[in-house]
C-alpha cells in the first residue's frame, strides 16, 4: 500500500514537472487555474477539518486580489510582494473577523461567512477612487510580464507547499484538537483543549491561504473587478472540488480539483450559462449519495478488502 | 413622576422612549427618511418572517428564502402577463402554488436535508439554493424584467411632503403576516403542534406530535408567504434572478436580532435595518455604503450576545 502510494506520487510529481515542455500554453492557463482552485479547495478543507463550514471563499480571495493588485498599482511594489501582502491582509481581517464569527458555528457560521463576501465586495464598489469602483482596474503589466511556464512554476510551487503543509498538518498537534473539536466540542473543551484559539489559529491560516491565491490570479490576469473577484463560482467550484473528492483528507480536494478542474474547463466551453447549475446538481447529488467523496470510498474499500 | 422615572429604568421603556426621540429628529431633520424607512421596514419583515418561523420551529437557515421570493415574483409575472390579471391579484394563486410547491420541495430534498449530518445540511441547502437561482437563471435570463402599473406611483401630498404611497402596502403585509402566524401559532392544532416541536422535537414526539408532518406544513407555510411577497415585490420592483439573495441576508441579520422564535421582535428591528439604510441612502455619494449596514449589524449582535455570555 505505501509503495503504491509512493509510486503514485512519484509519477504524478513527475507528470507535473514536465508538462510545461510539451503543451500549448492554452493547456498550462488551464493547469494554472486549476492549481489555484486545489489551493482554494485544500484551505476550505483545513477549516472543514474543525466542524467549521466557511461559505467566504470568495471574500478572501478577494480581498488578496485587490490587497496584490492595488499595493502594486498605488505603491509600486514587486508583484511578489504585493501577493505577500495580500496573504498578510487575509491573515490580518480574518483575526479581526474570525474573533465575532467563530462564536458562531454551524448553519450560523456558514451564512455569515457568506454575508462577509458580500460586504466585502460593496466595500470594494464604495471607495472607487482607491479599486476602480465597479467597473474594476488594468494592472500596469502582469506578473513575470506575462510568462506562461514562470507563472506555472509559481502556481505549482504554491500548490505543492498546500499539499505539504496539508501532509504535515494531519500528524500535527492542532490537527487532533482539531478533529477533537469536530466530533465534539463539549468532549474537546473538556479535555482541556482551548477551542476557541485554535479555531481561530486555522480560520486565520486558511484565510491567507486564500488571500495568497487571490493575489497570485490578479497578478495573472491583470485585471481586477469586484464581479469576477468576489465571484459565486470562487466560493462553489472548491467546495465541490473538495466534497466530490472527499473532505478532510488531503488527497480528497486534490484528487477533486484535479478531475471537476478539467470537467468545469469543458462545461464552461459546451455550455456557457449552465454550468453553475450542474456544480448545483452535482454538490446535492453527491452530499445525498456519496457523502464520503471519492478518496472516502477508496478508504473504505480498501479497509474492507484487508 | 416618580412613576415615570421608575420606569424609565426597565430597558423596555428605555428603548421605547429612545426609539420615539430618534423617530421625532428624524421626522424633523429628514422626513423622508422616515417614511421610507418605514416602508423598507415593512417589506424586510414581511420577507424575514416566514424565514423567522422557519428557523423557530424546524431549526434550519433556509439559504434560498429569498429564491423563493424571487420564483414567487416570475410566477406572478407569469399569471399576470398570460393570464391578464393584476399582480396584487396573483397573490392568491401564488399562495396555493407555493404552498403545493413547498410540499414538493419538502418532500424531495428538504426532507433529506434535516436527516443529514449538520455539515452536509450547509451544503444540501448551498446546492438547493444554487439550483433554483441557476435554473430561474436558464428559464428567464439573467434581463431584469419589470411590469408597469399606475396605481404604485400613487402619492400623497402632506403639508410640503410628497411621498409615495403604494410602498405602505409592504408595511400592511408585514403586519399582516405576523398577525396571521401568531393566530396560526396560537389558536390552531397544527400552530400549537408546531410551536411544542420548535420547544422541544423529542419532546413533541413522545407525546404524540407528527414532527415530520409538522415540519412539512411550517415548511409549505413560509414558502407560500415568501411566495406571495414575491408578487407584491413584483408591482414595485424590477426583478431578475439575483434578487432573492440579498434578501436572504437582510433577512438572517433581523433574525439574528430579534432572536430565534421572536416573531414580533422582527417587526422592531426591521425598522432599526430600514430607518439607518434610507438614512445612509439619503445622504449624495454615499449611498453604496447602505448595503453594508446588515452585515455590521450581524457582527455587532454577534459581539454584544457573546459578551453577555461571558459574563453570565
Amino acid at each position: 500500500m505505501k509503495k503504491w502510494n509512493f509510486l503514485l506520487s512519484a509519477l504524478a510529481l513527475a507528470f507535473v514537472f514536465f508538462l510545461p515542455f510539451c503543451t500549448s500554453v492554452y493547456v498550462l492557463n488551464v493547469v494554472g487555474l486549476i492549481l489555484i482552485q486545489m489551493t482554494l479547495a485544500l484551505s476550505w478543507d483545513l477549516l472543514l477539518r474543525s466542524g467549521q463550514l466557511s461559505l467566504g471563499i470568495s471574500g478572501f480571495f478577494g480581498l488578496g486580489v485587490y490587497t496584490a493588485a492595488l499595493s502594486c498599482i498605488h505603491a509600486k511594489i514587486h508583484p511578489l510582494l504585493g501577493i505577500f501582502f495580500g496573504g498578510l491582509m487575509g491573515g490580518l481581517f480574518a483575526l479581526l473577523i474570525g474573533v465575532a464569527v467563530l462564536h458562531l458555528r454551524g448553519m450560523y457560521f456558514a451564512i455569515v461567512t457568506l454575508a462577509l463576501a458580500e460586504a466585502l465586495r460593496v466595500i470594494v464598489r464604495n471607495v472607487p477612487t482607491l479599486s476602480g469602483g465597479p467597473e474594476g482596474m488594468v494592472l500596469p503589466s502582469v506578473i513575470f510580464h506575462g510568462d506562461a511556464l514562470k507563472t506555472y512554476w509559481l502556481l505549482l510551487a504554491w500548490a505543492l507547499l498546500n499539499i505539504v503543509i496539508s501532509i504535515f498538518f494531519e500528524k500535527s498537534r492542532i490537527h487532533f484538537a482539531l478533529t477533537s473539536i469536530r466530533n465534539d466540542e463539549i468532549v474537546a473543551e473538556s479535555s482541556g483543549v482551548d477551542v476557541f484559539k485554535y479555531l481561530v489559529c486555522i480560520f486565520v491560516f486558511s484565510s491567507s491561504i486564500q488571500a495568497v491565491a487571490g493575489g497570485m490570479y490578479a497578478h495573472i490576469y491583470g485585471f481586477i473587478s469586484p464581479e469576477s473577484s468576489f465571484s459565486f463560482e470562487l466560493v462553489l467550484l472548491p467546495i465541490i472540488m473538495a466534497v466530490v473528492g472527499g473532505v478532510t483528507t488531503t488527497w480528497g480536494p486534490v484528487v477533486g480539483a484535479i478531475l471537476l478542474g478539467s470537467v468545469a474547463e469543458i462545461l464552461k466551453v459546451k455550455i456557457p450559462y449552465g454550468h453553475l447549475l450542474i456544480y448545483g446538481i452535482i454538490i446535492v447529488i453527491v452530499v445525498l449519495f456519496f457523502p464520503k467523496g471519492i478518496m472516502g470510498t477508496f478508504k473504505e474499500r480498501m479497509q474492507t478488502n484487508k | 413622576m416618580v412613576k415615570l422615572s421608575e420606569k424609565l429604568r426597565q430597558p423596555n421603556y428605555r428603548i421605547a422612549v429612545v426609539s420615539i426621540f430618534v423617530g421625532a429628529l428624524l421626522a424633523y431633520w429628514k422626513p423622508y427618511v422616515l417614511i421610507e424607512g418605514i416602508q423598507r421596514a415593512g417589506l424586510y419583515a414581511a420577507i424575514a418572517l416566514p424565514m423567522a418561523l422557519l428557523m423557530g420551529v424546524v431549526g434550519i437557515v433556509n439559504l434560498a428564502h429569498g429564491d423563493f421570493m424571487m420564483l414567487g415574483a416570475y410566477f406572478a409575472y407569469w399569471v399576470s402577463v398570460y393570464g391578464g390579471v393584476d399582480p396584487l391579484l396573483a397573490i392568491v394563486p401564488a399562495l396555493a402554488f407555493f404552498f403545493l410547491f413547498g410540499c414538493i420541495v419538502y418532500l424531495g430534498p428538504f426532507k433529506r436535508i434535516l436527516q443529514a449530518p449538520e455539515l452536509n445540511q450547509i451544503l444540501l441547502a448551498f446546492g438547493l439554493m444554487i439550483v433554483l437561482v441557476q435554473s430561474a437563471n436558464l428559464l428567464w435570463t439573467s434581463r431584469f424584467i419589470k411590469i408597469s402599473l399606475p396605481y404604485v406611483s400613487a402619492s400623497t401630498t402632506v403639508g410640503s411632503l410628497t411621498f409615495g404611497t403604494f410602498e405602505f402596502v409592504y408595511v400592511v403585509a408585514a403586519v399582516t403576516v405576523l398577525v396571521g402566524l401568531q393566530l396560526f401559532l396560537k389558536k390552531t392544532t397544527w400552530g400549537q403542534a408546531a410551536l411544542a416541536v420548535g420547544q422541544n422535537p423529542r419532546g413533541a414526539k413522545v407525546v404524540g406530535i407528527d414532527v415530520d408532518r409538522t415540519h412539512l406544513i411550517i415548511f409549505s407555510v413560509s414558502i407560500a408567504i415568501i411566495g406571495a411577497m414575491g408578487a407584491l415585490f413584483l408591482a414595485r420592483h424590477s426583478i431578475s434572478p439575483f434578487i432573492g439573495f440579498p434578501f436572504t441576508l437582510r433577512a438572517f441579520c433581523l433574525i439574528a436580532m430579534a432572536g430565534i422564535g421572536n416573531l414580533t421582535a422582527i417587526l422592531w428591528v426591521s425598522l432599526v435595518l430600514g430607518l439607518s439604510e434610507n438614512f445612509v441612502l439619503s445622504f449624495f455619494g454615499y449611498a453604496g455604503w447602505a448595503d453594508l449596514i446588515y452585515f455590521v449589524l450581524i457582527i455587532t449582535v454577534i459581539m454584544i450576545k457573546s459578551r453577555q455570555r461571558q459574563v453570565k
